[in-house]
């Protein structure tokens, strides 16, 4: 990064725009990626635009086998995940709310299927989270995992992404429409080599996210690596 | 009885009053206005079918059912045991009592079938020579609309000048469904090639629990079939013959091949599978119930599917299988796949089905669709619109109620008014984006009834 670069020209050059599935951490800029055998946490309320992200981490896996979202309270729209390049064909969506029958199902699936979101129900325990989540490290299936009531347990996730802000652009009192979001999210885990760091999204509605690299990536506290 | 709105069978009041098979069903019904319209039933048919198959394999083993209703026996292996394939026609129109019962004999699959639908009921129709008979034939024979039509505007009308073109031009002018043509009227169908069975193809399972009900049986028929269609196409083929094999509760096995003139597909597969099974299992032919099924491929080919280069084969036969086992814990009915379908709203825009289940007709996709929300889509959309507190100044939304708290409302736009389907008694609705600190939602407006339409999550 060039030091003397305006905030702007920063913002030009520092830019990553990749597919959504890209969003992993490398020693360039903050990319993300759902690599086999990783687990990633994603917490936040509804609205946050959680969901909108782990979908997106589904897409490029989806070029090459089935994908499958697991939804707990019915709402979850796949029109959302066609936009963001999941083929029709490749997206199964598993409706289940049972805190008893969810970990047995998410086991199942983890036997078979590559790449997988899922939504956390209530009651969950978080030694259950902890036995999925090595199960999908030892079948080498990449795992989000959503929590929407409570946050993913620390330790289940090597990359924790928490939902901080968001911001949306295209309105105005009464005019346009929703076009652009930018999403301010902290992330920590093993992914982050135990630092803290707060990385912004940019989604446009299509199946690219502009992943905002060194705009705000210092942590309170701790320096940025 | 009609099958995708065409006649398939009528009985003979029906016949007299003019209706004929592959007639449309309107035009059936205008000829019978009070006449009872059955839809086609091809489990029950099987059901009914069953006796008949059983008698005849009594007679000569292995025998093949092509459809319900129709029967392919391979009696090469029956003439010396017999002593003529006349002794063995007759022997099994003896067993059968049936004066509707038409049998063909020839030399292969294609012209035997042609040679049945051509003899009168209650007799037999030899073949003696199986080139000079299929020459003879009308051209549609072969089964395929559009090629028959193409080949009588060329002037070829029958099977016998189709086979007296050179293969090669009929190949490259018609591609696969020309060749294809051709080998049935040259009299080379069902000839697969000699390609080895892979090993390890045959899928099964066993139950714990004996499979009794229906919806059941209909389930593993279908999970079976997808795991079989699945290690075929691993492995690069495709099969014509599938053998069904079920265990009842008591030990007693029941096997039934089922031939395809295409390769099977997994859709194909789990009809007919499920149709056998149903039939064995009304009929009390597993007492007890399945506790094993298996399905083995009779033969195979390398006229599979051509295998995407981007496609990782094993990855959807591993998926299919947890998918399978996810199915039997949460219920058939909460594993979903959907696809796009036309409409304005979030909700409209996607047609949800069982996963396994054949594709409905979606609404055109590619229509127009005046006043659709635009993208990017909510990621989450209630199918129950639930109403939401919305506090209005002066027109504009201020406050929104999420639960138990008002938070306010940062921006919006709208409204955009979607005119309902007056017809339907639906109202005309304004549509709002508003946004607030906790995120943005897609609201519509009724009176003073404020519905949630999506979340942006």
């Amino acid at each position: 990064m060039n030091a003397s670069a305006s905030p702007i020209d920063a913002r030009r050059i520092l830019a990553e725009q990749i597919a959504t599935h890209t969003i992993t951490l490398t020693d360039r800029a903050e990319l993300l990626q759902l690599e086999p055998g990783r687990v990633v946490g994603l917490s936040g309320p509804d609205g946050s635009g959680l969901t909108r992200l782990g979908l997106s981490l589904l897409r490029e896996p989806a070029r090459s086998a089935p994908v499958v979202a697991v939804d707990t309270r019915g709402w979850l729209s796949p029109a959302a995940a066609w936009e963001m390049g999941i083929p029709p064909g490749r997206l199964a969506v598993i409706r289940c709310d049972d805190r008893r029958i969810w970990p047995q199902a998410l086991a199942a699936l983890i036997g078979g299927v590559r790449s997988i979101y899922a939504e956390l129900p209530a009651g969950v325990t978080d030694q259950a989270l902890r036995r999925l989540a090595a199960l999908a490290r030892r079948e080498r299936t990449g795992l989000v995992l959503r929590g929407v009531d409570r946050p993913v347990p620390s330790g289940v996730a090597h990359l924790a992404i928490s939902a901080e802000g968001i911001e949306w652009r295209g309105v105005d009192q009464g005019h346009g429409r929703l076009t652009t979001r930018q999403m301010s999210l902290l992330a920590s885990g093993k992914a982050m080599r135990g630092i803290e760091r707060r990385i912004e999204v940019e989604d446009d509605g299509t199946n690219l996210v502009r992943v905002v690299g060194g705009l705000a990536t210092a942590s309170p506290g701790r320096a940025a690596g | 009885m009609v099958d995708d709105r065409r006649v398939v069978a009528a009985n003979r009041a029906a016949r007299q009053a003019g209706v004929v098979v592959g007639m449309a069903r309107r035009e059936g019904e205008a000829l019978c206005p009070g006449g009872v319209i059955l839809d086609r039933d091809p489990a029950r048919e099987t059901l009914r079918f069953e006796p008949v198959v059983q008698i005849v394999e009594a007679i000569v083993p292995r025998v093949e059912v092509v459809a319900p209703g129709s029967l392919l026996v391979d009696i090469t292996g029956a003439l010396r045991y017999y002593g003529g394939e006349q002794v063995v026609v007759e022997r099994i129109m003896e067993r059968l009592a049936d004066p509707g019962v038409r049998i063909g004999v020839a030399g292969g699959p294609f012209a035997a079938r042609l040679a049945a639908g051509s003899a009168a009921p209650g007799t037999v129709h030899f073949v003696d020579d199986d080139h000079a008979f299929l020459a003879s034939q009308d051209v549609s024979s072969i089964a395929n609309e559009d090629l028959v039509a193409i080949f009588r505007w060329l002037g070829i009308g029958t099977l016998g000048a189709l086979s007296s073109l050179p293969r090669h031009a009929i190949a490259t002018r018609f591609g696969n469904d020309g060749l294809r043509a051709h080998r049935l009227a040259s009299g080379e169908e069902g000839r697969v090639s000699a390609r080895p069975i892979p090993p390890d193809v045959d899928v099964d399972e066993q139950y714990e629990e004996p499979l009794v009900l229906l919806e059941h049986v209909g389930f593993a028929a279908r999970a079976l079939a997808h795991r079989l269609i699945g290690a075929l196409a691993a492995a690069g083929t495709a099969a014509h013959r599938i053998e069904v094999e079920a265990t009842a509760a008591t030990g007693e096995r029941r096997s039934r091949v089922w031939r395809s003139k295409d390769p099977f597909t997994a859709e194909m597969l789990a009809e007919r599978v499920w149709w056998q099974l149903r039939a064995w299992t009304e009929s009390e032919g597993v007492p007890g119930g399945i506790i094993r099924l298996r399905l083995s491929p009779a033969d195979v080919s390398g006229t599979g599917r051509q295998l995407g280069f981007f496609e990782d084969t094993v990855a959807e036969i591993e998926a299919e299988r947890a998918l399978a086992r996810v199915q039997a814990l949460v219920g058939h009915d909460q594993v979903l796949e959907a696809e796009p379908a036309g409409g304005r709203e979030p909700g409209e825009r996607v047609r949800w089905r069982r996963r396994g289940e054949p594709t409905d007709l979606p609404q055109s996709e590619g229509a127009p669709w005046p006043g659709a929300t635009p993208a990017p889509t909510p990621a989450l959309v209630p199918p129950h619109r639930p109403s939401v507190g919305v506090r209005w100044d002066d027109g504009m939304p201020v406050q929104v109620r999420l639960r138990s708290r008002w938070v306010p409302v940062l921006n919006w736009a709208g409204p955009w008014r979607r005119t309902g389907r007056w017809w339907e008694g639906q109202p005309d609705v304004d549509r709002y984006q508003i946004v607030t600190s906790a995120g943005a939602f897609l609201c519509e407006v009724d009176g003073d009834t404020v519905r949630l339409v999506g979340v942006y999550d």
